[in-house]
């Protein structure tokens, strides 16, 4: 059971200095077992901030993190990052890259190329194990990114804007393969993205987030439509057209649009 | 989060430390004055050759007189080296006939020079001079053939089609777009030549503060080789701070950082 | 970034096989000018005097008699070999403490602030103007030409390996951590890699470092090397000897930065060829 308890978290910068910032101010949220949320919010709001501190990488400053019951106090394996910039390392092959969070948990050699050779079909690319990341495209990188995180078998995937380095289709394509992979594998899995469209088709619920400080302004269920209209089943661009998506859609939009009104 | 000790204590600590362990060992006796004398030995025949002259001079002049040589020599490699550089970056045909001699001339070390450079230009000024000029060079050569090889190609264009000469597309376009690299490679060009000029002294050469240390080692004087090694390292500091002064302002200027 | 159209890149592909050739054929004809040039301005023309540049033949006539009878204590591949093992010796120690010092400055923050005071008291000062103290110290053998080539090498080593390391990006450390990476791994499969392009520029020019001190050390006074050669032929004002010896350097030189580029294309071989 890995549930993500977010408790009453804020993230102060420069705390105890002459000008503390509030980045986040009080965020409650939990997050069941194998759910998928993905987090939407005007740039500012802290939602990578928020991720960060899940993942471990940033500290709490008040409030407490709990994954599957324990407090987070650094980065683990537990919590595997996709980061929008894929951070593949250079130096190592595709299949190199895919085990090295198995590696960590001392995986036998065998498990690992099976994990390979499954995660190579799984997104697709057979063939490509003994290539450098700089030998494959964006996407190509990117999904070696994900099954990476997949590979070093995470109760928690945290997902920092994943796809925003990539172009419109390859964008198209991979959410696709996303919803289609985490069918098959599914984890909790906490999404952040700026883009709503894909807030809405890929998550189970979209979390809206408000800035200054950064809050958690609504909560809005997406699941029970989902599953009512089985989106998983059609192509993307079918159930983009769908009246309860756009009705979605248009809701994240007018809550994101309120708190940009004053900005834009 | 507060660390237990501030770094600046790090820092002081191993400064005094340094100068700690050398009057220590000095004081102590457990090496002999006439390897390593004491800071305080240092500091007095600094000042003592500040007032009486050592090797025909007083230490500054000694050190002011291959100062002008350095500016001499890293003159001459900046008024050849970026020019040369620039119009290789722009023309093909220079550009593949001055490479591979540039490159067999790039091994030879600066100093391997020095015969030459004393049979042509006698041991006096211009010698010194050939000698900063072959530490020099190579990094002005380089850097403004980088430079220029990274300008804009569409800015030429431009220049071009309003009717612009070769000539001001290289005053006008080509040097101020290269200028931060430029000025990158003259900092590189400064140290070298600085160096390759205290190699000369130290060789053929019979003044300059490079003569002043082959002058106290022969005399067996180790306080004499550091304080000119110290005068040597200051003025090579000094030229080091006035070209990152420049640098940066070349930076902030062109590409607002 | 330079902006490229599709349709371009094909073309481009085309146009560069010739244009290789092109520049190699320039390139041979420039060195066969020089050449030709130098022959006809010393032994034809008679330009230049022998005292001031020698000519082709005097040249030959020179490396065969280094070569075979020798010339200031030993013959050409004796002086080779002593100063490619001074060179080996003093670049291999600067990187052996080198780089793991710059690996530890740019790692810690503390063993940094400790280190730097001393070194920015000392880097200033040229590694040539070492010379005359190791002389005092080590005389005028083999240990000080060591020496000062480990001073001259080291600063390189260090400061590049230092900047390597500070600069190893963020989000791959991140990457690692979040893969549950103990620290040792995230040093040895993050950091050294990440900083090993900058270790081996610092390595390359604490080589070259190496020869230019060396050389100035053998000149000031040596029994052995190529530097002893250079100085003896200029003593003898030996045209001839002294271009022998400085076409000696330079490919001794060359050897050696070509043998390190080897290795540090097999080491980065990961890296896309920029």
């Amino acid at each position: 059971m890995s549930e993500i308890v977010i408790d009453k978290v804020s993230k102060i910068f420069g705390d105890g200095g002459a000008k503390p910032f509030v980045a986040i101010d009080g965020v409650d949220l939990r997050v069941e077992d194998r759910e998928f949320i993905s987090v939407v919010g005007p740039s500012g709001c802290g939602k990578t901030t928020l991720m960060r501190m899940v993942a471990g990488l940033e500290t709490v400053s008040r409030g407490e993190i709990r994954v599957a019951g324990k407090p987070v106090t650094g980065p683990g394996p537990d919590r595997a990052v996709v980061f929008q910039q894929f951070a593949l390392f250079p130096w190592k092959t595709v299949r190199e890259n895919i085990v090295f969070g198995m590696r960590s948990r001392g995986a036998s050699r065998e498990e690992r190329d099976e994990a390979v050779t499954y995660y190579l079909r799984l997104m697709k690319m057979e063939g490509t194990a003994d290539k450098y990341p700089h030998q494959l495209s964006g996407g190509m990188q990117q999904r070696v990114a994900i099954a990476r995180s997949y590979a070093t078998d995470p109760g928690v995937l945290l997902m920092d804007e994943p796809f925003g380095a990539l172009d419109a289709q390859t964008r198209t394509i991979m959410q696709e393969e996303l919803v289609r992979v985490s069918k098959g594998n599914p984890r909790t899995v906490m999404f952040i993205t700026h883009s709503v469209e894909e807030a809405v088709y890929l998550a189970d619920r979209v979390v809206v987030m408000g800035r200054n400080p950064g809050h958690i302004r609504e909560v809005i269920d997406v699941a029970s439509t989902r599953q009512a209209e089985r989106w998983s089943e059609e192509p993307i661009d079918d159930v983009m057209e769908k009246p309860s998506f756009t009705h979605l859609r248009g809701q994240v939009w007018r809550l994101l649009r309120e708190q940009m009104g004053a900005d834009v | 989060m507060t660390r237990a000790v501030p770094l600046w204590l790090y820092s002081l600590s191993s400064l005094v430390l340094f100068f700690g362990v050398w009057q220590g060992v000095t004081v102590l006796g457990l090496v002999s004055p006439f390897v390593l004398p004491s800071p305080v030995t240092v500091a007095e025949r600094a000042i003592a050759m500040m007032q009486r002259p050592f090797a025909g001079a007083l230490l500054w002049e000694h050190a002011f007189s291959s100062f002008l040589r350095f500016l001499g020599g890293f003159g001459l490699a900046a008024a050849i080296g970026v020019p040369l550089g620039l119009m290789m970056g722009r023309f093909r045909l220079l550009d593949e006939m001055v490479t591979p001699v540039f490159e067999a001339y790039r091994y030879v070390a600066p100093l391997a020079w020095v015969p030459f450079a004393a049979l042509w230009f006698g041991t006096g000024v211009g010698g010194a001079i050939m000698v900063i000029f072959t530490g020099a060079f190579a990094p002005c050569l380089i850097n403004a053939y980088r430079g220029a090889r990274l300008v804009d190609k569409h800015l030429i264009e431009a220049a071009q089609t309003h009717g612009a000469s070769e000539f001001r597309i290289a005053t006008e376009v080509l040097l101020p777009g290269a200028l931060p690299s430029i000025v990158a490679g003259l900092r590189v060009s400064a140290g070298l030549g600085w160096q390759s000029l205290i190699g000369a002294e130290l060789i053929v050469v019979s003044s300059g503060i490079g003569y002043v240390m082959i002058q106290g080692q022969s005399n067996l004087s180790p306080q004499t080789v550091i304080t000119a090694m110290l005068v040597i390292g200051l003025i090579g500091l000094l030229i080091d701070v006035g070209l990152r002064g420049v640098e940066t302002a070349v930076r902030r200027k062109w590409e607002g950082q | 970034m330079m902006p490229t159209v599709a349709g371009a890149v094909p073309a481009k592909r085309n146009a560069w096989r010739p244009r290789v050739r092109r520049s190699v054929v320039t390139g041979v004809a420039t060195i066969v000018a020089l050449l030709v040039a130098w022959w006809l301005s010393t032994s034809v023309l008679g330009l230049v005097g022998p005292a001031r540049f020698p000519s082709p033949e005097a040249f030959v006539a020179a490396l065969q008699r280094i070569w075979t009878q020798g010339y200031a204590g030993g013959t050409l591949i004796e002086h080779v070999v002593q100063s490619v093992r001074l060179v080996f010796v003093g670049f291999l120690t600067a990187v052996a403490v080198g780089v793991p010092l710059g690996f530890l400055m740019g790692y810690d923050r503390r063993i940094e602030a400790f280190v730097n005071p001393v070194f920015l008291v000392l880097r200033p000062i040229p590694p040539l103007a070492w010379i005359p103290l190791a002389i005092v110290w080590f005389s005028l053998g083999d240990a000080s030409k060591v020496f000062v080539i480990f001073v001259s090498a080291f600063v390189p080593s260090v400061i590049n390996t230092y900047t390597g390391v500070r600069n190893v990006r963020k989000h791959l450390i991140e990457a690692a951590l979040v893969h549950g990476a103990s620290r040792g791994r995230v040093i040895r499969e993050v950091y050294l890699p990440d900083a090993s392009p900058m270790i081996f520029t610092g390595l390359r020019l604490s080589l070259q470092a190496s020869w230019t001190t060396l050389v100035a050390a053998e000149l000031v006074g040596a029994f052995l090397g190529l530097g002893r050669a250079l100085q003896t032929a200029y003593r003898d004002v030996n045209t001839p000897m002294i271009l022998v010896a400085m076409v000696a350097i330079a490919i001794s030189g060359a050897l050696t930065t070509i043998l390190l580029a080897r290795l540090e294309k097999r080491v980065i071989r990961w890296r896309a060829e920029a």
